[in-house]
């Protein structure tokens, strides 16, 4: 420790604080400009200089390291002197407008030059004036308001790593620019807007909210993002039960995963939810056109309609598919209308097309088919990332960022392996761009080299893992030089990536889609799962097999129950018995089908009724006129969304649900963090929640359901689910929690498989390359 | 004592520059030699005791600089400042022409005594002949073996004054914007790529073979005793004579301008001298009798620097050439900071208004209140200096200034 | 541009030092062209804004084109004093040109610098960084000549 004394108080802070945070616990509230928590220092604004004794300059406080017996005054005569001149002189360019600025009442300059009674700039003069229209939807510059702190520059480039702007030019000249000065538009830039989020002034502002609303006129709910499986966090900003904009929260308690950071989508993707395109009241088809109902007309048809085909072809003969972007209440609710009010297990949702080969492959190697680490462990924890399958910068932007900063910052290894050459590859210590279908051939080539080079973790295979010896056999012919024709990565790449990934502390892999939507996804999965296992890179911080989730919720609606073979299996007796008490009545025991298997079956006639809660198949499933077909062959299609989608187009009856602006309840992202969503807004029209839709409809259906929000669904929920038996609203409310929380007092398990896996023993899986059907 | 006092051009036109050959039979790299020979701790108190004071302009005591450098650091760098902008200096640009040896001397002799096996030198991208004849020197001596496993790499920089400034100069070797790092840490902590590095200027490296071989006490005994040895120095403008001359550090302004000098051109009367550069203040004649030592120089409200000695005589314009130096400092201000990147500006718009005859007693007080502000908070030297042309001239020419405001 | 490629790779063994591949690229094409200034940074691992930020912070880069010689008035004190302003009116004039500009038949370029060292004998000029000294008013039409 060591002491100084702040206007003449005496405080003792560890060696090696700065200035600043000194004066900050001394109660000195020092003004800075160019200072971000989160950026590397600048030490150029210059507002923050405070005088110390002895010294004949002033010093930076947010770059000067506190020293022993440093005297220190933070509003001397010179202090003050230098502040306000140093305001004049950015006034003195400063295009003041206050009356119309966005920023208008959370601007820095603004708020400086109020506390030190800087009216107007004695040195007004000429000065550059740079153009500031760059034809983009979402950001603006102003260059007549940019006071040159570097903020933006620093954030491109630390935080998002897409470091598309620099300072352009020197001295007085000196502007923000793209390269050759040009268009953001024809720029790297993503449009993050994380530049919107540290400008400090005016000069950035998001185009998609200007004029509707500033900072004091708002009000913000926080909640989490509807767009990706990463469970970003930020607040709405709401004016007049409207939602007018998107302010990133960095505060790591409020925003665990982002800490501030948002994709274009997050940031500047929620003007659908004021879309005219809403719909805002139940629609009935009649001679081939929609008509807007009553909710009591349309649910009563609804109810009538799934009761007589029920009746009539039997309980199998209706299905639901549920949805990976509604809640986790609503999911729940979904798997249960199905299970109890339909009678069937057929209930499924998008997932079993991209998630399932996860729920099996790494289910039958770990016992548990979901991503073993965090997010946050990719970008800090990993020494080495290796990444298959997962155009990562550009389908979950945060987590890209993140390995990208791990890579820069920590100098973490980085190996890639995916048939494009995707924007991290180029950034990769090795990059493997491999044959699309051959993943196993190059999993099993890394592990042959892993096992030839004596690089496995013995220990780990022995006390940890089973069924070693198979695995050890059939790899013996993976050389490199045998996979090499096959994947079409040369031999020495292999060898390169698998001694990167064998040899650092702690590796992580991280795949996505790339990996699982074949015929042999189930079989990539199980090599990825060989391939940790094997090198001992399971259970521990920075490692672990992570499978990247497509939509918010993909997790949770799995976690609900919403799959035809859910993780409690409606076969097995027990479970059946526990579920079968608390609803009260009987359950099916048959599996119920998938989604592919329920066009199928619709095809063949089997099916007549669907009830599609949040989902577009017609978009979604890879064979757009092959489902076409089979929705024209339902007796009774039933949609409920938020838009009239092209499968809600061809539906009979359609129910008009809520955005996640609109109502509570929680989503799991893809590293089991169960997070809340917040109403924010009311929705609109008469669109309804949609578990108050479900209710009205079992209801109606003979099996009464209440509920009085969201937070009771979630109650019984967590009672029958046990891995999230032990949260609850009250304690999702800071950054969540991630499953298993078996208990109340529970802290959630952010590492799976720590001592043991979730099966026992790790199970390894003797895989040979198989072409894919697909290709 | 009229005559120059030779020592770092002592066989000036004698030797070819390049050839470390000639170098040595002039009694070249026996200081490295001997610097070989020491115990790293009684090299560095070797310089320290000489009293060698930087040449760049800070005037850094050498050999406490070095002993700053961790020494269990594994890479370190030694960097050579020869990026000379400041207007009206050419004196390391003629060390290297005169004896280019000596400073790769002086530079393996810094590598020997922190422990580092890499020099750069940064010349200035204006000295292109210069970047060649180093290269051929470094050539020359690696040839004869002479700076035994200490390599010398030369980077150009590109035209920029700031560059000058020691961090700058780093991330400009780095391959960035020429723009300063704010200190600490300071570069013999961590420096050029992260790792420690000692800055220093040409004529501080060039100090050094002597210094090792005639001893330090030798050095010592040499000038003013705070600032002990010789000075480069660069006569320009009106001065009769506007070449370099090396002199004692107690050597006083008015011998340089008029015994070396030949006084002023035509006859005339001076009206001021600037020393140490365009970021000098301007002295007028009744201090001409100081000694150009730091020290000496300092008391007066001057600065040494780099030892230039621009002169001006009576006909001169003075608001006319203080407006001309705003001019060079807002040209070349990096735009990091913001005292420095819009106070140079203003100071240059001010002055223009001033020497324009437009300007009132109001403009002179705001910009003497801004340059206050400049010089204590500005991020590196540049802005802080930069107020000095203004603020002496408004000191001692008061009246130039108020022929001009209405 | 056949060979900007050659000349970037030619640095590559310099650490950090695309400032030196842009010297390079100068002395061949007198000014950095696009393409090389974004293979450069792709050569050197720095983002191409970066490198841009480069090339524009040091005076003595250019990212537009430039003519054949580039001719440098030094507008420092000592020129100055030296009568930098004439001379500077006497080179626009003869040459036809304003600051900034290059002549139509592409063989002048004309900028200002400030202090290129050579204050000994001023004022100074620079054609393609070779100092011309003491260049007055009158023999300013014999300097230009001696380029072809
Ligand atoms: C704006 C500015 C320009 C400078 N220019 C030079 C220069 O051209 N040459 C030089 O040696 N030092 C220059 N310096 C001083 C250097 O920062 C540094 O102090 C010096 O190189 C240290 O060497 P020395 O201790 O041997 O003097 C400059 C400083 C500033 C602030
Ligand atoms: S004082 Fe001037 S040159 Fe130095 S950092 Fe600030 S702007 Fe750049
Ligand atoms: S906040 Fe410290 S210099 Fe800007």
């Amino acid at each position: 420790m060591i002491k100084l004394t702040i206007n003449g108080k005496e405080i003792q802070v560890p060696r090696g604080t700065m200035v600043l945070d000194a004066c900050q616990q001394a109660g000195a509230d020092i003004p800075t400009l160019c200072y971000d928590p989160d950026l590397k220092l600048a030490g150029s604004c210059r507002m923050c200089v405070v005088e110390a004794k002895g010294r004949p300059n002033l010093m930076a406080a947010c770059v000067s390291p506190a020293e022993n017996n440093m005297v220190i005054e933070t509003e001397s005569h010179d202090v003050v002197e230098s502040r306000k001149i140093i305001l004049e002189l950015l006034l003195a360019r400063h295009k003041l407008e206050c009356h119309t600025c966005e920023r208008d009442g959370s601007c820095k300059l603004q708020d400086y030059c109020y506390r030190y009674g800087v009216t107007d700039s004695r040195y007004a003069g000429q000065g550059p004036h740079f153009g500031m229209e760059d034809p983009n939807p979402f950001i603006k510059r102003d260059y007549d308001k940019c006071i040159m702190c570097t903020r933006c520059v620093r954030a491109c480039e630390e935080i998002t790593g897409a470091q598309v702007i620099n300072v352009k030019d020197r001295g007085h000249h000196a502007k923000i620019s793209t390269v050759f000065d040009g268009k953001l538009a024809d720029s790297n830039c993503v449009f993050c807007g994380q530049c919107l989020m540290v400008c400090p002034v005016g000069a950035l502002t998001s185009k998609v909210s200007a004029g509707k609303g500033r900072s004091f006129q708002t009000k913000g709910v926080l909640t989490t993002c509807t767009y990706c499986g990463t469970g970003c966090t930020f607040e709405l900003n709401v004016k007049d039960d409207n939602v007018v904009g998107v302010t990133s929260v960095r505060d790591s308690e409020f925003s665990p995963v982002n800490k501030g950071a948002l994709c274009v989508k997050g940031r500047f993707g929620w003007d659908f939810i004021h879309s005219p395109e809403r719909l805002t009241t139940p629609l009935i088809k009649e001679n081939g056109e929609f008509r807007p109902a009553s909710w009591d007309e349309a649910l009563n048809l609804a109810a009538e309609k799934l009761k007589g085909m029920k009746d009539k072809y039997g309980t199998d003969s209706v299905a639901m598919f549920s949805s990976a972007r509604v809640t986790n209440e609503e999911n729940y609710l979904a798997q249960k209308f199905a299970r109890v009010v339909l009678g069937t297990n057929n209930i499924d949702h998008c997932a079993s097309l991209c998630h399932s080969s996860n729920v099996a492959g790494m289910g039958a190697a770990f016992g548990s088919g979901a991503m073993t680490n965090t997010i946050n462990d990719m970008g800090e924890d990993a020494r080495a990332i290796f990444v298959i399958g997962s155009n990562t910068t550009e389908n979950h932007p945060i987590i890209g960022y993140k390995i990208k900063q791990n890579v820069r910052k920590n100098g973490a290894k980085l190996i890639v392996a995916d048939p494009h050459c995707t924007d991290l590859a180029t950034m990769a210590d090795v990059n493997m761009q491999f044959q699309p279908g051959t993943d196993v051939a190059l999993l099993n080539g890394m592990m042959n080299v892993i096992i030839t080079e004596g690089l496995l973790d013995k220990e780990f295979i022995e006390n940890r893992t089973e069924n070693f010896a198979a695995l050890k056999q059939i790899l013996e012919k993976y050389t490199p030089e045998y996979v090499e024709p096959i994947t079409g990565v040369p031999a020495d790449d292999i060898r390169r990536a698998a001694r990167i990934y064998a040899e650092s502390e702690a590796s992580a892999i991280c795949y996505s889609m790339g990996q699982t939507p074949y015929s042999t996804g189930t079989d990539n999965v199980k090599s990825v799962c060989n391939l940790a296992m094997l090198t001992g890179n399971v259970g521990r911080p920075g490692t672990g097999v992570n499978a990247l989730l497509g939509q918010n919720n993909v997790q949770g609606a799995c976690d609900m129950g919403c799959l035809p073979i859910a993780y409690q299996a409606a076969t097995d007796s027990e479970i059946r018995d526990k579920f079968e008490k608390a609803w009260g009545l009987t359950l099916s025991a048959q599996n119920g089908l998938t989604v592919t298997q329920t066009i199928n079956a619709a095809h063949a006639g089997q099916i007549k009724g669907l009830f599609v809660l949040g989902e577009n198949p017609i978009v979604s499933d890879p064979d757009i006129q092959h489902v076409d077909e089979y929705l024209e062959k339902l007796e009774c299609l039933i949609v409920q969304d938020i838009f009239l989608t092209e499968t809600a187009q061809k539906a009979d009856i359609v129910l008009p649900g809520l955005s996640f602006a609109e109502k509570e309840g929680t989503f799991t992202s893809t590293e089991r963090r169960v997070q809340l969503v917040r109403k924010a807004v009311s929705g609109p029209g008469e669109a309804q929640d949609d578990w108050w839709i479900l209710c009205e409809l079992s209801t109606r259906m003979g099996y009464p359901m209440f509920y009085a929000n969201a937070e009771e669904i979630f109650e019984e929920m967590r009672l029958l689910t046990p891995s999230y038996a032990g949260m609850s609203y009250a304690r999702l409310q800071g950054s969540g929690l991630h499953w298993p929380c078996p208990t109340e007092d529970h802290p959630g398990t952010p590492i799976l498989h720590k001592d043991i896996f979730s099966r026992g023993l790790g199970l390894f899986h003797a895989i040979e390359f198989k072409e894919p059907v697909e290709l | 004592m009229a005559e120059e006092m030779r020592v770092l051009l002592e066989y000036a036109d004698k030797i070819n520059p390049e050839s470390a050959d000639e170098y040595v039979k002039v009694g070249g790299y026996v200081g490295l030699e001997k610097a070989r020979q020491m115990e790293i701790n009684d090299l560095i108190q070797e310089v320290k005791s000489s009293g060698l004071r930087g040449r760049g302009g800070a005037g850094f005591n050498a050999g406490m600089k070095w002993s700053f450098v961790p020494k269990n650091a594994e890479i370190k760098y030694v960097v050579c400042n020869l990026d000379e902008g400041e207007p009206g200096t050419y004196k390391d640009r003629i060390i290297c022409e005169k004896n280019a040896q000596a400073l790769l001397e002086g530079m393996a002799i810094c590598g020997r005594a922190i422990g580092s096996n890499q020099g750069y030198i940064y010349c200035r991208g204006e000295y292109p002949f210069t970047v060649k004849l180093l290269k051929n020197a470094i050539q020359s001596a690696k040839e004869l073996g002479a700076l035994g496993d200490f390599n010398i790499e030369v980077r150009m920089g590109a035209g920029a004054y700031v560059c000058g400034e020691e961090t700058a100069l780093i991330e400009s070797i780095e391959g960035h914007r020429g723009e300063p790092r704010f200190k600490p840490p300071f570069p013999g902590v961590a420096g050029l790529w992260g790792v420690p590095t000692v800055v220093n200027n040409v004529e501080t490296f060039a100090c050094l073979p002597s210094i090792l071989t005639k001893g330090s006490a030798w050095f010592a005994g040499i000038g003013a005793a705070k600032y002990p040895g010789t000075k480069i120095v660069t006569l320009t403008g009106d001065a009769v004579n506007t070449t370099f001359f090396e002199v004692p550090t107690d050597y006083i302004l008015r011998d340089v301008i008029y015994k070396l000098g030949g006084g002023v051109k035509g006859g005339k009367k001076l009206k001021a001298v600037q020393v140490g550069g365009t970021s000098g203040s301007f002295i007028p004649e009744q201090n001409l009798d100081t000694q150009i030592d730091f020290d000496s120089m300092g008391a007066i409200g001057a600065a040494l620097g780099s030892g230039a000695v621009l002169v001006l005589d009576e006909t001169r314009d003075i608001v006319d050439i203080v407006t001309r130096i705003s001019k060079f400092f807002e040209h070349e201000s990096c735009g990091k900071c913001n005292p420095c990147r819009e106070g140079t500006f203003r100071c240059r718009e001010i002055m223009e208004k001033i020497n324009a005859g437009k300007a009132s007693q109001k403009d002179i007080d705001n910009l003497l209140l801004l340059t206050r502000v400049m010089q204590k908070a500005a991020l590196c030297g540049l802005g802080q200096a930069a107020p000095f042309p203004i603020q002496s001239t408004i000191k001692h020419f008061a009246h130039e200034y108020a022929r001009k405001i209405v | 541009m056949a060979n900007y490629k050659d000349i970037i790779v030619g640095c590559i063994d310099k650490k950090g030092g695309i400032i030196e591949a842009f010297h390079a690229l100068q002395n061949e094409f007198n000014y950095i062209p696009h393409e090389a200034l974004v293979e450069a940074a792709r050569v050197f691992g720095v983002s191409e804004a970066q490198a841009y930020g480069v090339a524009t912070f040091y005076s003595y880069l250019s990212v537009e084109k430039r003519g054949k010689y580039i001719i440098r008035m030094c507008e420092s004190a000592p020129c100055h004093v030296a009568g930098a302003d004439e001379l500077l009116k006497a080179l626009e004039s003869q040459l036809g040109i304003k600051v900034g500009e290059t002549t139509s038949d592409g063989k002048f370029t004309l900028e200002l610098t400030e202090c290129v060292g050579q204050c000994q004998a001023t004022p100074v000029i620079t054609v393609n960084s070779e100092p011309v000294f003491n260049v007055t008013t009158k023999i300013l039409p014999q300097v230009l000549a001696a380029y072809k």
